[in-house]
């Protein structure tokens, strides 16, 4: 049965909807702050960068790891190039959504430029 | 100003990293955009009627057509008729009843996606009358109806096991996936100390028609993973009790489980059909080709026969012989395009109908918008195009982790959904999606989003 884009997108929000509070809070507080950064300009975004980048790779990486467990399941149930490959997947985008989000916030701590 | 000026270099560092933030927003508000539009959209052009329409159950198939319909419909006076205020996840059941969930995961409320636009009739459907297009309600309620939509669900038939009851389910050893969470989460307690003591364990199958048939199968194998994983597996002798010469309809599963279910050290008994039990004496009587036979038991998961509700069973609408009358006396549809054989306002979705596979939440996902746009087309006076093609699902759980996706059709031809899952081999994908994807699937499909 063929799912349209639609279709797949309003799983997504559903699958989400029980988070959908924090992701707003979150989203807000990454509009204001960026806002702020942005008419401060007395932070570097390339910091900001490389520590979301760091946090991204960790969430990553955790997600990979804790996946199984996550799901009352281990590694040994994963068979094939589907599995790992989903789970690849799935913890690079955890990552990157991690990074993204952060890259505010981690420019607001660790950006503020030398002499500034 | 040369290229080493360092606050040029600053700036230019600051509006590269500012650039690629406001892509990623752009892109994220994008996202945000289209998934707005797909909870609010509603269709460019609804339909103007003052067509009185009348559904019957709010379960699945009956939530998920009304918001179809009060979408599609500007001025159509719909009710909904039922008295439960529960809505019931209840594909989660099997994951309640294996102590995977809680039981509260599965339990939601009717109005939080029932349409505002529409009326809730809080009562139940005693009498049909389909000659003069009318339902009489259990209170006494005449509700007459241009357009009828049959949704009423089945009904589990547990006085077809005679000793059986409901209220056994979690003592002497009695088990039952079926039906609400309390059964399930007792089922959960037998299923636990059962794994803890070992002995006899009897898993059942009611023969005909079932909701979720893939469900005993999988009770079945949840349990033996479990006692491999508890470490207790030795002292658990399992034996599956099928009616017939199959374990399911699709034939590659059907081989699949036929040799599954002996590698994993589970008996199968071919036509035992569970006709009775004792409970104070854990014993269980089967029919079968050399006559009745009674089996002592320490565990017994019970699985009786299903059909169509009461009012449903003894109205005009049932099929009046044939197979579908002699199995559950189930509504009489076109299992093409869900409409009635001979009542052509009357259409029908979900557990109800006689078709000759579905009774699954997938089913009800693909039937549903055949049976609303053709009810929309006999509305308009057009031909009815949409076709339900016998799709179903299961995600046929083997153990805690892994299962496989199983998808066909009324030619039982596998009808893969996602090209890049296997439908012949475990994976740990389709448990992820059984645990955590169907629940907001389903959600999706009774707003009428899927």
């Amino acid at each position: 049965m063929a799912f349209s884009l639609f279709g797949i997108i309003a799983v997504v929000l559903e699958f989400l909807r029980p988070l959908l509070p924090l992701i707003i809070a979150l989203l807000a507080a990454d509009i204001v702050i960026t806002g702020w950064l942005w008419a401060s300009k007395r932070r570097s975004w390339q910091r900001g960068r490389h520590a979301a980048l760091w946090l991204g790779g960790l969430v990553a990486a955790l997600a990979f790891f804790l996946a199984p467990w996550l799901t009352s399941a281990s590694f040994s149930d994963f068979s094939g190039v589907l599995d790992w490959g989903s789970v690849l997947a799935g913890s690079i985008t955890a990552g990157l959504l991690a990074a993204l989000l952060s890259w505010p916030l981690t420019t607001l701590a660790f950006g503020k430029r030398s002499g500034a | 100003m040369s290229d080493h000026d360092p606050g040029r270099h600053a700036s230019t560092q600051v509006d590269d990293g500012r650039r690629r933030l406001l892509k990623a927003i752009g892109l994220g508000s994008g996202l945000a955009v289209v998934s707005g539009g797909a909870l609010l959209s509603t269709p460019a052009q609804a339909l103007r009627t003052s067509a009185r329409i009348v559904i019957v159950g709010a379960g699945a198939a009956g939530v998920a057509a009304a918001n179809r319909l009060a979408r599609a419909l500007d001025g159509a006076r719909i009710t909904i008729i039922d008295s439960r205020q529960r809505h019931l996840y209840q594909p989660g059941l099997t994951l309640v009843a294996t102590g995977i969930w809680k039981p509260s995961k599965v339990i939601d409320s009717n109005a939080r996606y029932l349409p505002r636009s529409i009326d809730w009739l809080q009562d139940s459907v005693a009498e049909f009358d389909p000659e003069a297009s009318r339902v009489l309600t259990a209170s006494g309620r005449s509700v007459d109806y241009d357009y009828l939509l049959v949704t009423t669900g089945l009904k589990v038939d547990y006085d077809a096991v005679a000793g059986m009851h409901p209220d056994l389910i979690g003592r002497e050893g009695i088990a039952c996936v079926y039906d609400t969470p309390e059964h399930a989460e007792r089922s959960w307690s037998m299923i636990d100390e059962y794994v803890g003591s070992g002995g006899v364990g009897l898993f059942t199958r009611g023969p005909g028609g079932i909701k979720c048939a893939g469900a005993p199968l999988k009770v079945a194998m949840l349990t033996e993973d479990l006692a491999r994983e508890r470490g207790s597996r030795q002292s658990l002798q399992m034996v599956y009790n099928s009616p017939g010469d199959g374990l399911f309809s699709q034939p590659d599963m059907d081989q699949f489980l036929k040799r599954e279910f002996p590698d994993r050290g589970i008996r199968i008994n071919w036509h035992h059909r569970l006709i009775g039990i004792e409970p104070e004496l854990r014993r269980a009587s089967f029919a079968t080709p050399e006559g009745t036979q009674r089996i002592d038991y320490d565990f017994i998961h019970v699985v009786p026969p299903m059909r169509a509700p009461d009012a449903l069973a003894r109205s005009p609408l049932a099929w009046q012989d044939g197979p579908f009358a002699a199995d559950g006396d189930w509504l009489e549809v076109d299992q093409f395009s869900m409409q009635h054989r001979r009542y052509p306002n009357v259409f029908g979705a979900g557990d109800c109908v006689g078709t000759p596979i579905g009774k699954t939440a997938a089913s009800v996902k693909a039937q549903v918008p055949v049976a609303v746009n053709n009810l929309i087309d006999a509305l308009r006076d057009r031909e009815m195009k949409a076709s339900y093609n016998g799709y179903t699902s299961c995600p046929l759980i083997t153990g805690r982790g892994r299962g496989i996706l199983v998808e066909f059709d009324y030619a039982l031809n596998m009808v893969p959904s996602f090209p890049f899952i296997n439908p012949y081999r475990e994976h740990w994908v389709p448990w992820v999606m059984k645990d955590r994807m169907l629940l907001p699937a389903y959600n999706a499909m009774l707003r009428g989003r899927i």
